[in-house]
C-alpha cells in the first residue's frame, strides 16, 4: 500500500524540522515548506493525503492556505495549527473544512494522534 | 516592546514627579494582592517554559518572544506597584529590568550578550549558565567536571569578552562583518574571504590588559616549573551547544610552550574564520549568528599510557562493541610510530574484551584456543579498560552521540579525559544502518504511556530503586534510577543514571528540571514503575515513545545515537536555554542577605523575588504590636494552644462572617495554604508540655541572644504575624528566640505551586544552633523539600506539586514549627540530630510520604 503522504507548512522551520523525522519514523511520507507560495504551487502537482499548516504566515495566509487546499484536494484533511489559538480562529478553521485545530506549542504525541485519526477518516469517510 | 517600554518610562516619570504620598493601609492590600497574581502568572509562565526543555514539546520562536514580552510586562508591572506602595523606593529596580529584558531580548535574536564579563575564568570556576561568556567547549568540560569521577587536567579559558576586546583593540568589527556579508553573496570566493580574514587576525595585537591577564593566568596555571609546562591550548566557540559539531574545524595547538601563550591565542582565534568553519557556517545558515571565540587553555598530561576510545566502531556502527586503543607514551593521542594495542570491547558491563591486538598480533581472549606464540602484555590492564569504559559511556549518555575520547592515564592510574567529541561515522556505514526503523519491535514492552515525559531520549540499564537518601550512595553507574516519589535530593542520583523513572512527581519539579540539565531520559508519575519493575532487571526505557522495554534493546540505543542531531541542537531549543538561565533561577533566597538589594538581581525570577519581600515588609512594617495591626483590620485567633497570632486577610483568606470580630476560629480560615499550616500547628503533639529542661551552658548562651526580630535583621514586626489570601500566606513567627518565615501559594493549579521556608535564629551557641539547621534540613528534605543550610539559617523550597502533596507539606511545616521551638536545648550532640529526627517522623503518618 502507498505511504499515507503529509505536507507541513509553516513559515517557522522548526515545526517541520522536528515533525518530519517523527512522522517519518511512524511511515508517512512527509514534505516540509516554509512558504505557502512554494506549498501552493506543490499542492498545484499532486494532492497530499493530509496537510499540517499554520495559521498566520506572510503572503497567503493558513486560512486563505486552507481554502485553496479544500478547493483543490477535497479528500485531503487539514490540521491547522497556531500560536493565536481562540475559539475565534478554531471556528473559522473548522467550518472552512479543517479537520483538526491544535494550539501551539503541542507536544508531538498531540500531532501523531490527530495525524493518525485524519488518516482514518480518510480511509473511512463516514 | 519597545512601544511598551517608552510608554512604562513615561509612567516612571510620573511617579517620580508626584507628591510624597502615603498608601492607606486598605488600598495596601488590593496593591499587594495584584503583585502576588502577577508574581503567580509570571512563575507560572517560568514552569511552563521550563517544561518545554525536556523535548516532548515542539515550539517556536514566536512562542519564546510572546513569553519574554508577557514576563516583561509582568515584572515591570509588579516593579511599578512596589514602587508605588513604598513611594517610590526602589527606582533602580527599573534599570536592572531593563537590563535583563536587554539580554532575553539579544538572545531572541541570536546575538551575544557578555559585554562586561571577566576576560579569563579558570575551568573550575565556570558557573551553570555561562556557554555564552565561556563558548561550549570549555562550558561541557565544565559540566563534565559536575558529573564527577572524571578527571580532566587544569585551565582556563579566555572568554569571549576577551575576544572582543581584541576585535575592538585591532579595529576588526567591521572587516569581519563586511567580509561574512560577502561569503553569503559570493560563497565561491569563500577560500580567499577566509585567507584574508585570518591574516588580520593573526596580525592584530592582544590588548594589554588581556595581555596581562593571560600571562598571569598562564603562570597560576603553569605554576613555579614555567620552562617545564606545557598546554594544550584549543577554539571553545559560541553556538557549538551539544558542542561538538564543530569538532575538528577549528584549530588545536598541542604542546604550547610558556612563550608562546600569547602567538597561540592568535592562532586559536584565526581558525575561527578558516574557509572549512565559514563553509560550514553558510551550510548551517548561521552565518548571521554572532561568532566569537573563547580560547581554551589545559595543562597536558604526562600519561603513561595514552589513547583513543570510539564507543561504537564508526565502520559497523551496529555491532555492539567499542574500539579502544592504547599506546604507552606521554602523546596526547597516539603516534604512528609507537606500538599500538587494540582492544574490541563489549559495551556493557563487565566490560569483556572479545578481540585484542598487542602490538602486531592478534588474540582472542574469548576463544579457548592455546596461542603458542609467546604474546608481550597488552599496556591496559582489565579494570583500566573497565575505567575508560565506564567514563567513556558516561560522557556518549550525556552528550547523546557516540563518542571519540582521547584519553591518558598518567603515573599514579589516574584517569584523563584529555578531548572529547563526537565520533564520525562515514556516510556509507550510516547508511545501511539507519534503514531499521522499528528496531525495538519484537522485544518484550513492560509497560507503555504512562506517566509524563520530562526528558526525550534512550537508556537503558539495571533497574535500582531508591527509596531514602541512603540508597543513594550505593547507587550504580548506568543504573536506571527508579523511585516512588520525586523529591529534590534524588536529583543528586541522576548524573550517574542512564534513565529515571517514578511513580509521582511533576515535569516542572526540580528533580525534572536537574534531569533535563543532565540529558537523562526521565518519566514522572509512571505510577506503577515500583511496582512492576524489580531491583537488578535489566531494561530499556524510550521517553521517545514513553515504552520501557524487557531487556537491554542495543539496536534501539544504537539507532537513537546514530540519528540525526536531537532536538537540542535546534537553534530554539538553545535560545531557550539561553532565556531560561536568565529568567529562571532563583539566587535571592535570603531576604537578610547583603545581595538582596534590586542591583543583587540576576534573573527575573530575583526580581520577583525582592518585589514580593518589598511589598510584603511594607504592608507589615506599619504596625509594632499585635494591638495595632488589629486596629488596622488584623484578627487574633482564639486558640487553646501558646501561641498569639494575628492574622490579617488581604482577600478570602477568612469567612466572611468574620468581618466584624477581632478574634477569629480556626474554622474561619479559609485560605487553602494556612489551613494546612494550622492543621499542623494545631495537631496533637506538636507543642509538647513537657518541661524542656535547660542546661547552664544553654541558658548562659541564651542570655546573650536577642529576640527573633533582630536575629533576622529585616525591620519586621515582633508578632506572629500570617498574611493571608483565598490561596496565598505569609506567615512569619519570631517565635521565641528563632524566626521562622513560611510563603505559600496552593491551588487547584500546580504550575502556580510553591512554598519557600526559612528558618534562622535562637538560642544557644553556634555549634547547637547548626546541629538544630541539620535536623530541620532532614526533616525538610525527607518531606521534599530543596533545602540550603548556611550557618544556622535553613532555605527550603518546593515547586509545581499537586494541591494535597503541598498541603501535606505545609502540614509538616506546621508541625515543626511546634517542634523547633524545644530544639534549642535540646541537641547536646550530633547523634541527638537522628534521635530527634526519628521522634518527629514518628508523629508524621507515613514518614516515607515525601509529596
Amino acid at each position: 500500500m502507498a505511504k499515507t503522504t503529509i505536507c507541513i507548512l509553516d513559515d517557522e522551520a522548526i515545526v517541520g524540522n522536528r515533525l518530519k523525522p517523527e512522522l517519518e519514523d511512524e511511515g508517512y511520507e512527509v514534505e516540509t515548506f516554509t512558504d505557502s507560495m512554494t506549498a501552493l504551487k506543490r499542492v498545484d502537482e499532486t494532492c497530499f493525503d493530509i496537510f499540517i499548516t499554520d495559521l498566520k504566515m506572510e503572503g497567503i495566509d493558513g486560512m486563505a492556505f486552507l481554502e485553496r487546499v479544500k478547493d483543490r484536494c477535497p479528500k485531503s484533511e487539514v490540521i491547522v495549527i497556531t500560536g493565536y489559538a481562540t475559539m475565534e480562529t478554531a471556528r473559522e478553521s473548522l467550518t472552512k473544512g479543517a479537520y483538526d485545530f491544535i494550539a501551539k506549542p503541542f507536544r508531538i504525541e498531540e500531532i501523531k494522534t490527530a495525524v493518525a485519526k485524519a488518516k482514518k477518516r480518510r480511509e473511512n469517510p463516514s | 516592546m519597545s512601544s511598551l517600554g517608552s510608554s512604562f518610562s513615561s509612567l516612571k516619570g510620573l511617579l517620580q514627579k508626584g507628591k510624597k504620598k502615603q498608601v492607606p493601609f486598605s488600598d495596601l492590600f488590593i496593591w499587594f494582592q495584584d503583585i502576588l497574581e502577577k508574581n503567580n502568572a509570571a512563575l507560572a509562565i517560568i514552569a511552563d517554559m521550563d517544561g518545554k526543555t525536556g523535548g516532548d514539546f515542539i515550539f517556536d520562536k514566536k512562542y519564546l518572544s510572546d513569553n519574554v514580552k508577557k514576563l516583561a510586562e509582568l515584572v515591570r508591572r509588579n516593579a511599578y506597584n512596589l514602587n508605588y506602595i513604598t513611594d517610590n523606593r526602589y527606582p533602580e529596580l527599573y534599570g536592572v529590568i531593563e537590563g535583563i529584558i536587554k539580554k532575553l531580548e539579544a538572545d531572541l535574536s541570536g546575538k551575544i550578550t557578555a559585554s562586561e564579563v571577566p576576560k579569563i575564568y579558570f575551568l573550575d570556576k565556570i558557573e551553570d549558565g555561562m556557554e555564552d561568556v565561556v563558548g561550549c567547549k570549555a562550558y561541557n568540560i565544565s559540566r563534565i567536571m559536575a558529573l564527577s569521577e572524571v578527571g580532566i587536567p587544569d585551565g582556563f579559558v579566555v572568554t569571549i569578552g576577551g575576544f572582543r576586546d581584541y576585535l575592538a583593540y585591532n579595529n576588526l568589527f567591521e572587516a569581519i562583518d563586511t567580509a561574512l556579508e560577502k561569503c553569503k553573496n559570493e560563497p565561491e570566493a569563500i577560500e580567499s574571504i577566509s585567507n584574508g580574514l585570518r591574516l588580520k587576525l593573526l596580525g592584530g595585537e592582544i590588548p594589554p590588559s588581556l595581555r596581562r591577564h593571560l600571562l598571569a593566568a598562564g603562570e597560576q596555571l603553569c605554576g613555579a616549573r614555567q620552562d617545564r609546562c606545557r598546554l594544550a591550548v584549543r577554539s571553545s566557540g559560541i553556538g557549538e551547544d551539544g558542542s561538538l559539531s564543530f569538532a575538528g574545524i577549528h584549530d588545536s595547538l598541542l604542546n604550547v610552550q610558556f612563550h608562546e601563550l600569547l602567538s597561540s591565542y592568535k592562532k586559536v582565534l584565526a581558525s575561527l574564520y578558516s574557509k572549512a568553519a565559514l563553509e560550514y557556517r553558510l551550510k548551517m545558515d548561521i552565518l548571521s549568528l554572532e561568532m566569537a571565540m573563547p580560547v581554551l587553555y589545559q595543562k597536558m598530561v604526562k600519561s603513561r599510557v595514552s589513547g583513543v576510545l570510539f564507543t561504537l566502531d564508526p565502520n559497523d556502527p551496529d555491532r555492539d562493541e567499542s574500539i579502544l586503543s592504547a599506546g604507552s607514551g606521554i602523546g596526547e593521542a597516539v603516534g604512528g610510530d609507537s606500538e599500538v594495542d587494540t582492544f574490541r570491547v563489549l559495551r556493557n558491563h563487565p566490560y569483556t574484551v572479545v578481540n585484542q591486538q598487542v602490538g602486531s598480533k592478534t588474540h582472542s581472549p574469548a576463544s579457548e584456543e592455546p596461542d603458542v606464540s609467546p604474546m608481550k602484555d597488552p599496556c591496559l590492564t582489565h579494570d583500566e579498560i573497565a575505567a575508560i569504559m565506564d567514563t567513556g559511556l558516561l560522557l556518549e549518555r550525556f552528550f547523546k552521540v557516540p563518542m571519540d575520547i582521547e584519553w591518558g592515564i598518567d603515573e599514579d592510574g589516574q584517569l584523563w579525559i584529555l578531548q572529547a567529541r563526537q565520533l564520525n561515522i562515514p556516510a556509507s556505514a550510516l547508511a545501511q544502518h539507519t534503514q531499521q526503523k522499528n528496531v525495538a519491535d519484537g522485544y518484550p514492552v513492560i509497560f507503555r504511556n504512562r506517566g509524563m515525559v520530562a526528558y526525550r531520549g534512550i537508556g537503558a540499564g539495571p533497574v535500582y530503586i531508591v527509596k531514602d537518601e541512603q540508597d543513594l550512595g550505593k547507587f550504580p553507574k548506568g543504573g536506571v534510577l527508579v523511585s516512588q516519589f520525586s523529591p529534590p535530593w534524588l536529583a543528586r542520583a541522576i548524573p550517574r543514571a542512564s534513565a529515571v523513572i517514578t511513580d509521582i512527581g511533576s515535569v516542572t519539579g526540580h528533580m525534572a528540571t536537574v534531569a533535563r540539565e543532565f540529558r537523562i531520559p526521565t518519566i514522572v508519575g509512571a505510577q506503577i514503575a515500583t511496582q512492576l519493575l524489580e531491583a537488578g532487571r535489566k531494561i530499556t526505557v524510550d521517553t521517545e515513545k514513553n515504552i520501557v522495554y524487557e531487556g537491554i534493546v542495543q539496536e534501539l540505543i544504537r539507532y537513537k545515537l546514530l540519528e540525526k542531531p536531537s532536538f537540542e541542537t535546534t537553534p530554539e531549543f538553545q535560545i531557550l536555554r539561553r532565556l531560561l538561565k536568565k529568567i529562571a533561577p532563583l539566587y535571592l533566597t535570603n531576604p537578610d542577605a547583603p545581595n538582596f538589594t534590586p542591583k543583587g538581581c540576576r534573573t527575573l525570577h530575583d526580581v520577583m523575588r525582592f518585589i514580593h519581600e518589598k511589598a510584603f515588609q511594607s504592608l507589615v512594617k506599619s504596625g509594632k504590636n499585635s494591638r495595632s495591626f488589629i486596629k488596622r483590620g488584623g484578627k487574633r485567633l482564639k486558640t487553646d494552644m501558646p501561641i498569639d497570632l494575628v492574622l490579617i486577610d488581604i482577600g478570602g483568606g477568612l469567612a466572611k462572617t468574620a468581618k466584624e470580630e477581632v478574634c477569629v476560629d480556626p474554622e474561619d480560615i479559609t485560605s487553602i495554604p494556612m489551613k494546612a499550616i494550622w492543621k499542623g500547628l494545631s495537631s496533637p503533639g506538636t507543642w509538647s508540655t513537657e518541661p524542656v529542661p535547660v542546661d547552664m551552658k544553654g541558658f548562659m548562651s541564651s542570655m546573650t541572644r536577642t529576640q527573633g526580630t533582630e536575629i533576622m535583621g529585616n525591620a519586621l514586626p515582633n508578632v506572629n504575624l500570617a498574611v493571608l489570601g483565598a490561596d496565598y500566606v505569609n506567615l512569619s513567627m519570631p517565635l521565641g528566640y528563632h524566626f521562622t518565615t513560611v510563603i505559600a501559594s496552593i491551588g487547584s493549579s500546580p504550575q502556580n505551586n510553591n512554598i519557600s521556608f526559612r528558618f534562622a535564629g535562637g538560642v544557644t551557641d553556634i555549634t547547637r544552633r547548626s546541629r538544630r539547621a541539620s535536623l530541620i534540613a532532614k526533616i525538610l528534605e525527607v518531606i521534599g523539600f530543596k533545602v540550603e543550610i548556611t550557618g544556622d539559617l535553613v532555605i527550603a523550597s518546593s515547586v509545581n506539586l499537586m494541591e494535597e502533596n503541598m498541603a501535606r507539606q505545609l502540614f509538616v511545616i506546621g508541625k515543626l514549627i511546634g517542634f523547633t521551638r524545644q530544639l534549642d536545648v535540646l541537641l547536646k550532640n550530633d547523634e541527638d540530630i537522628d534521635y530527634y529526627f526519628n521522634k518527629f517522623m514518628e508523629q508524621i503518618d507515613n514518614p516515607a510520604n515525601p509529596q
